[in-house]
């Protein structure tokens, strides 16, 4: 499975495995699709965002770019579906994320750094991170 | 985890292996309640937190506690001033997430089929879920004057709610030394549009009954009487608290090296309150506590515009707001001949006379407890806030359906609003621990006393 929520008694602990780096923030988008999207499954008008994140690490710039997510779906009703033409650069990272504006019923309220974790493993790269919901 | 039994009450983390702690890590608990707080790492996260440069006494956590990112919820950590360290992560993301308490001058058996209409009405002008609509719109620099102010301003210069309100509220409702200048474009924008809404996961508007008095002049101080109508509402920042903590929680990340600060958990990352960013994020958190105020406040005014609808003018002049106490910040204080900085995450402030609110988990009691001066000796003047999760929101949906869940509430007389199914699973009342054995352990350690207990007749769920 390229994404799956750990156990947390607060929270929600996200964990994505991928074949690339790039591939994790593509399965990390997925995962914040499934909790951003409508609970009815009604997608509504389709969208689209550029974004740009910047971050020290790989592991820093997975949580600014979940951070985007968040922010765009609690300030815009921003769905995020797919991400088109993500590239990761030095420190950085350029996207065209494809969604729907819709009515997000579970908000991500903050991405956090405990057990903040951006690693290679056996399939490729591991990454770890804990949600605010 | 090793514990080690200090007090009748009270438990020491053993620090096994761990040389970075300055302080014990110390929880207040009986046999039952530790073994629920075992099943988590929240011990190790207060362990965690007894590592923070500057911290006095011990690290705390009161019977609620369950694990959070750096400090557990429930924990309360006090760091001497001026070069002890202020930490965001020891606020939380929803800076000032609090609780209200409102008493209507209407006994429960006097509402008959009325109640429904009014959870209904509640549930219509307190928006929920996401709120990106529906609440105080704030233009230029109205949203400035809330959040140097807090609700003062929505009082005197927008109607909304009453000066009694304020001068009911923690702090009167304004932390001193508020900037707004310090809350970022994107934090303004996260709550621009949020003022006066609930917000999603545990925040709710609960309508009571007051089902027993255990403490009747401290009661009768409050306003409060057997069988009478309450409104307790739980609210915090809303998005611009989690992006002030957000902003903070990054620049502390980048400056650790600079103070030579090393830490367990990079989610407890701080500076010395005394330096720029620890000035500039008090500030910032000042200007978001007043924001959680101003919030609650205008959610109060909703409820009474419910009232006056559904039960008239004269039951909702008669409405009085019994406090409203905060469970997310950090304040300055005096205790023990020092100035220390008080960080309370997911715990109240209990000073000896001061009304603490402490809520259940919508089937259950929640508790109107007053401090006692116990606190003042052990805690930092500091209970808990609520029941305290014990399972996670995952284990809790997997156990029962929100409309299964609706339908046994509705059956316990508890009438129900709440868009999401799934929301309303997440927050089932076996999710959390007793809160009555909670409250309990509490007032055997002297820290408060029961006062009055309310029973849940409506709910309006986040």
């Amino acid at each position: 499975m390229p994404y799956g929520w750990g156990e947390h008694t607060g929270e929600l602990e996200l964990w994505v495995t991928a074949s690339s780096e790039a591939g994790v923030f593509v399965e990390a988008l997925g995962a914040m699709a499934e909790l951003l999207g409508d609970e009815d499954g009604e997608p509504g008008v389709a969208a689209a965002r550029s974004v740009a994140v910047e971050g020290a690490d790989r592991a820093r710039l997975l949580v600014g770019w979940l951070e985007e997510l968040a922010f765009l779906a609690e300030t815009e009703g921003f769905v995020p579906v797919r991400a088109e033409e993500l590239q990761l650069l030095p420190g950085g990272l350029q996207a065209r994320v494809a969604g729907f504006r819709g009515a997000p019923p579970h908000l991500v309220k903050a991405v956090t750094l405990h057990r903040l974790a951006f690693e290679r493993c056996a399939e490729g790269w591991h990454a770890r991170v804990v949600l605010d919901v | 985890m090793e514990l080690r039994r200090v007090g009748e009450l009270l438990w020491e983390a053993e620090p096994g292996e761990r040389t970075d702690l300055r302080v014990p890590a110390r929880v207040y608990a009986d046999a039952e309640l530790l073994e629920a707080i075992r099943d988590d790492d929240s011990l190790v996260q207060l362990q965690n937190v007894a590592t923070l440069p500057g911290i006095v006494d011990a690290a705390l956590a009161m019977p609620d506690i369950h694990a959070g990112y750096g400090f557990p919820v429930g924990a309360v950590a006090a760091t001497e001033l001026p070069d002890g360290v202020v930490s965001p992560g020891g606020v939380g993301y929803d800076i000032n997430c609090g609780v209200r308490l409102l008493a209507l001058p209407i006994a429960a058996r006097e509402l008959g089929k009325r109640k429904e209409k009014l959870v209904h009405e509640i549930a219509r002008r307190a928006p929920a879920g996401a709120g990106r609509e529906g609440g105080v719109a704030l233009r230029g620099g109205q949203l400035d004057a809330v959040l140097r102010d807090g609700p003062r301003v929505l009082a005197e210069r927008h109607g909304i709610g009453t000066p009694e309100d304020v001068a009911h509220t923690e702090s009167e409702g304004r932390l001193e030394g508020a900037d707004p200048r310090e809350v970022s474009e994107r934090a303004r924008t996260r709550g621009s549009t949020q003022l006066g809404t609930m917000g999603s996961g545990n925040h709710f508007v609960e309508l009571g009954r007051v089902e027993r008095v255990l403490e009747p002049e401290a009661a009768a101080d409050f306003g409060l009487r057997e069988g009478q109508v309450t409104a307790l509402i739980h609210s915090g920042s809303r998005g611009l608290g989690h992006q002030v903590c957000t902003d903070f929680v990054k620049r502390m990340d980048a400056s650790l090296h600079r103070y030579g600060i090393s830490l367990p958990d990079r989610q407890l990352s701080c500076a010395p309150a005394s330096s720029p960013e620890g000035r500039a994020y008090l500030a910032a958190m000042a200007a978001a506590a007043n924001f959680a105020w101003a919030n609650r406040h205008a959610l109060a005014h909703a409820v009474r515009q419910a009232v006056r609808t559904v039960l008239g003018a004269s039951v909702a002049a008669g409405t009085a707001q019994v406090y409203d106490v905060a469970h997310n910040v950090a304040k300055p204080e005096r205790h023990g001949g020092r100035d220390v900085l008080v960080h309370r995450k997911g715990a109240t402030r209990a000073f000896p006379g001061q009304a603490v609110f402490i809520p259940g988990s919508m089937g259950t009691a929640s508790w109107v407890l007053v401090g006692r001066p116990g606190a003042m000796e052990h805690s930092f003047g500091t209970v808990c806030h609520g029941a305290g999760r014990q399972l996670s929101r995952t284990a809790a949906r997997k156990r029962i359906g929100g409309a299964e869940l609706r339908a046994q509430l509705e059956a316990a007389g508890i009438t129900v609003r709440c868009a999401s199914n799934k929301g309303l699973a997440e927050e089932a009342p076996f999710a959390y621990k007793s809160v009555d054995r909670v409250v309990e352990v509490v007032e055997r350690a002297g820290l408060a006393a029961r006062v009055a207990e309310l029973r849940p007749i409506g709910v309006v769920k986040g």
